[in-house]
């Protein structure tokens, strides 16, 4: 909580008269979410006859064996150009089990038919797709050969066999220990991602058991088959596995389709291309399809920001081209930004949150990052770990909130911007994919930096100059003593919403204009709400204010304690996020969804995003009442938990 | 370039080489005193500086750690025009790191300050058992093509302030204009800047 907790607790004070919105007079003709007409969503009906249960490693043969033949509907694809709207357009059954989409782990959309392919030549012959791709070892099962001594039963790359099967068996390797420091004040988990240091694994090869069962596979290759990057395993020893996604890739890609799922038991594989470089996830999470590909798109954009989309001339010049030695040391990037996908919501949101501060700290930030943006910095950002603090750009240009993203998922999964004050040629593939800018990153503490972006080579001296004038201005404010209590701090916390304001007005002390008991105790014990959650069994929310390109989202708390839970309770929201957008949104739109784990609601307006998730037993005139409190909330504190007038896009 | 007042030298020093041969290593032995074994990539280039005396001046060196990946090959003249020295470094471990260093040092003869006060620092001396590069090999080579060579080892600290305390010995001391706003003086056009690109 920013330094001024005397003036914060007066400017919210008056937010708390109208605690109700219900029975606020004042309030503004503002949404209200009314339980009454509510346009539930539609389970989609059980969307995949026409494809067979198969493990992955069936799969790995009909990769193999489509290069070969093409007949039989085992495999299907989905045309890129594919109508989407055809394909929703299915009966919808309006009863409310919403639990079943969300368990059965489909997603109708992208289950269209595409292109069918034979697959039952599993062992035929040795199919030769294109230069130097041998598929021998695949479609020789039962040999083993040399390089893959370990194979536990017979080709490549399996998700499950014999006695392996079984989901739980699949390492999720999110869930590593070594790989998760803990819950973070902010309410986002391991982002910052210290921990997550290089590749993991390299050992593995797709032969290893460890590496066919992990949960989610990603991998960049070239259209030539050439690994670039893959998350788990050595990208030379995969070389094998590339080959064969390569050549799905061309096959499908001759016959004038692109592939973009193909689904096989509980593995989906998600093909995105982008010229020559292609990028592939291979997942068991049930995720939608349309997430994995936004994902998908990260990774791109990640590899474009350390290199530019000028790669694709190298790769006009020589089609066989190696780019692995252009990523060189950047493993840990690409790692900690898979790894966010699963605890970050701004990779689903593609908007972008800020730390909590009082508006004057912000204010004062932000001024003098103003300041030096009129002398030749294009933009200027000083965050803290993965939230910004201010930004402000030059005239006319805007900064995309993926750009934010990946730059500061670059520049905190790269430890050497720490040692010193460094400047570097970064690009912002939403701003300009094609040329580098240069970045000034520079550390004041051990969590919060200043990005100073130039298009000019020569800025170095200039931009040390505008960061010293800026830490002159940030230590003179305070700005660094009060980033660091907001960390202590956190964010907005459920127990602390009040659905009747009357109910805790004893509470001396505010924070986010929010009575709550004393500071620093670690159980809340206050009205036995622990393990409870907030009111109405409110367990957790996002809000994504949409005019803003900005999120806030709640602190975790019991009952959502575990990583695990946590983890869950974000891809809940990204399926639901998914499913609000996969049409045209009407001015209000609102999902509400009970299974066993929670009861999700969602509300769409023009003007916010809400995500909230409550107890499942949670009573659903309650629970949408208290969406309007939260919405209120926000609205009261949005001076100190957003970045306002100074939204990215209407500079 | 160099510049003095008072006998006070500000010098811009470049370290070039491969990947891993030991660069940053160098620097935060000679800056910090410090040495990891595990030091992390360095991504694009860290700058430091460092002050030292040499006889009757005092030289600060502006140092840039560059990354050596080459997705950033081209980008390099933004880090060593204007050098006043450059120290490229190589692992006596590793010939291939010899041969990238070479590249360097002709990248270096054919676009950088003619005066540019350069060394050959061939590095991890404390690794003997694993030595691929002869001293005699890089000595040879350094006389040839006008540079100093020294071994060193920035995990013991040999001949690492030695290096430095070398290059500052031999900088031009009176040398064109000074520097006071700090800016880099370039005539290189920026449009170069704004085309730049990983593999042009
Ligand atoms: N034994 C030994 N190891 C070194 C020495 N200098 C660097 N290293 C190690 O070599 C690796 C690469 O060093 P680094 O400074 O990152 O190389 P750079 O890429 O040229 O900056 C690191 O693991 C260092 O610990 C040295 O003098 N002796
Ligand atoms: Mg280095």
């Amino acid at each position: 909580m920013p330094s001024d907790s005397n003036s914060t607790s007066s400017n919210y004070s008056s937010g708390r008269d109208d605690e109700n919105p219900n029975s606020d007079p004042n309030s503004k003709p503002e949404p209200q979410l009314e339980p009454e007409p509510e346009p539930e969503p539609e389970p989609e009906p059980n969307k995949n006859p026409h494809l067979i249960d198969q493990s992955l490693d069936a799969l790995e043969n009909q990769l193999a064996s489509i290069s070969m033949s093409s007949r039989s509907p085992t495999v299907t694809f989905e045309g890129e150009e594919e109508d989407d709207v055809e394909s929703r357009e299915q009966p919808k059954s309006m009863n409310g089990s919403f639990s079943e989409e969300i368990e059965a782990g489909g997603d109708a959309d992208s289950l269209e038919v595409g292109r069918h392919f034979e697959s039952d030549s599993k062992a035929e012959s040795s199919g030769v797709n294109g230069e130097n791709i041998s598929f021998t070892w695949l479609d020789a099962p039962e040999v083993d050969e040399v390089e893959r001594p370990l194979s536990p039963g017979s080709s490549g790359y399996a998700g499950e066999m014999g006695s392996t099967s079984g989901g739980d068996e699949i390492v999720d390797d999110d869930e590593d220990d070594s790989d998760i420091r803990g819950v973070e004040n902010d309410g986002v988990l391991g982002s910052n991602n210290q921990s997550v240091s290089g590749k993991r694994h390299a050992d593995e090869d797709d032969a290893s058991v460890s590496w066919r069962k992990r949960k989610k596979h990603f991998f960049i290759l070239s259209h030539s088959g050439k690994p670039i990057y893959s998350r788990y395993g050595d990208e030379y020893k995969l070389a094998g596995f590339s080959a064969t996604l390569q050549a799905i890739i061309s096959f499908v890609e001759n016959g004038g389709d692109r592939v973009n799922l193909v689904r096989a038991g509980k593995h989906q594989v998600v093909f995105l291309v982008k010229g020559p470089i292609y990028l592939v996830c291979i997942s068991c999470t049930e995720e939608p399809y349309e997430s994995l590909k936004g994902q998908l798109e990260l990774l791109y954009g990640q590899m474009i920001l350390i290199l530019t989309k000028s790669v694709n001339r190298c790769f006009e010049k020589n089609p066989k081209f190696d780019m692995t030695s252009l990523l060189g040391g950047t493993d840990a990037v690409f790692s900690s930004l898979i790894h966010s996908l699963s605890w970050n919501p701004a990779t689903f949101l593609h908007a972008y949150s800020c730390l909590p501060l009082a508006y004057a700290t912000r204010q004062a930030a932000a001024s003098i990052l103003q300041d030096v943006a009129g002398s030749g910095v294009l933009f200027a950002l000083l965050m803290c770990k993965h939230k910004v603090i201010s930004l402000v750009s030059a005239q006319k240009a805007s900064l995309h909130p993926d750009d934010i993203l990946l730059l500061s998922n670059f520049i905190m999964s790269s430890e050497s911007f720490r040692t010193s004050e460094s400047f570097s040629p970064i690009c912002l593939p939403r701003y300009n994919p094609m040329a580098f800018l240069y970045a000034y990153v520079h550390y004041f503490d051990i969590d919060t930096y200043v990005v100073l972006l130039t298009t000019s080579s020569d800025a170095f001296y200039h931009l040390k100059d505008c960061r010293i004038r800026i830490e002159i201005v940030l230590s003179n404010s305070n700005v660094l003593s009060e980033v660091q209590r907001s960390l202590v701090d956190g964010g907005m916390r459920i127990e602390d919403l009040l659905v009747e304001p009357t109910s805790r007005a004893g509470a001396v002390s505010s924070h986010l204009g929010q009575p709550r008991p004393g500071a620093g105790t670690p159980g809340r014990t206050a009205d036995g709400s622990i393990g409870i959650g907030g009111p109405a069994g409110l367990w957790h929310f996002v809000y994504r204010s949409i005019y803003l390109d900005q999120y806030v989202s709640s602190e975790f708390s019991p009952p959502i304690n575990s990583l695990r839970q946590q983890k869950r309770l974000y891809r809940a929201y990204q399926r639901l996020y998914a499913s609000m957008h996969e049409k045209a949104i009407g001015p209000h739109k609102t999902q509400f969804r009970r299974d066993e784990n929670y009861v999700l609601l969602c509300w769409v307006t023009q003007d916010f995003e809400l995500f909230a998730a409550f107890d499942p037993l949670a009573d659903k005139a309650l629970a949408i009442k208290v969406c309007n409190r939260v919405c209120q909330w926000v609205k009261d504190v949005e001076n100190e938990i957003f970045l306002l007038g100074a939204s990215p896009f209407s500079w | 370039m160099a510049s003095s007042a008072n006998k006070n030298i500000n010098a811009k020093l470049v370290l070039l080489g491969d990947v891993g041969a030991g660069k940053s290593s160098l620097v935060l032995r000679f800056v910090k005193g410090q040495f990891v074994e595990f030091q992390e990539s360095t991504i694009g280039a860290a700058f430091f500086s460092q002050t030292v005396a040499v006889n009757d001046a005092t030289v600060k060196f502006e140092i840039w750690d560059t990354a050596g990946q080459e997705r950033y090959h081209s980008l390099a003249p933004m880090y060593y025009r204007g050098a006043a020295a450059a120290i490229i470094v190589y692992d006596i471990t590793n010939q291939a790191s010899f041969d990238r260093a070479k590249k360097w040092v002709q990248e270096l003869q054919a676009q950088g300050n003619p005066n540019m006060v350069m060394a050959l620092a061939g590095n991890k001396a404390d690794m003997l058992d694993g030595r691929a590069v002869a001293p005699e090999d890089a000595q040879t080579y350094a006389q040839e093509n006008g540079l100093f060579f020294l071994e060193t080892s920035a995990k013991t600290a040999a001949n690492v302030n030695e290096i430095f305390y070398e290059i500052a010995k031999r900088l031009p001391r009176l040398q064109q204009t000074p520097n006071p706003s700090g800016m880099v003086l370039v005539d290189r056009p920026t449009e170069r800047a704004n085309s730049a690109s990983c593999c042009s």
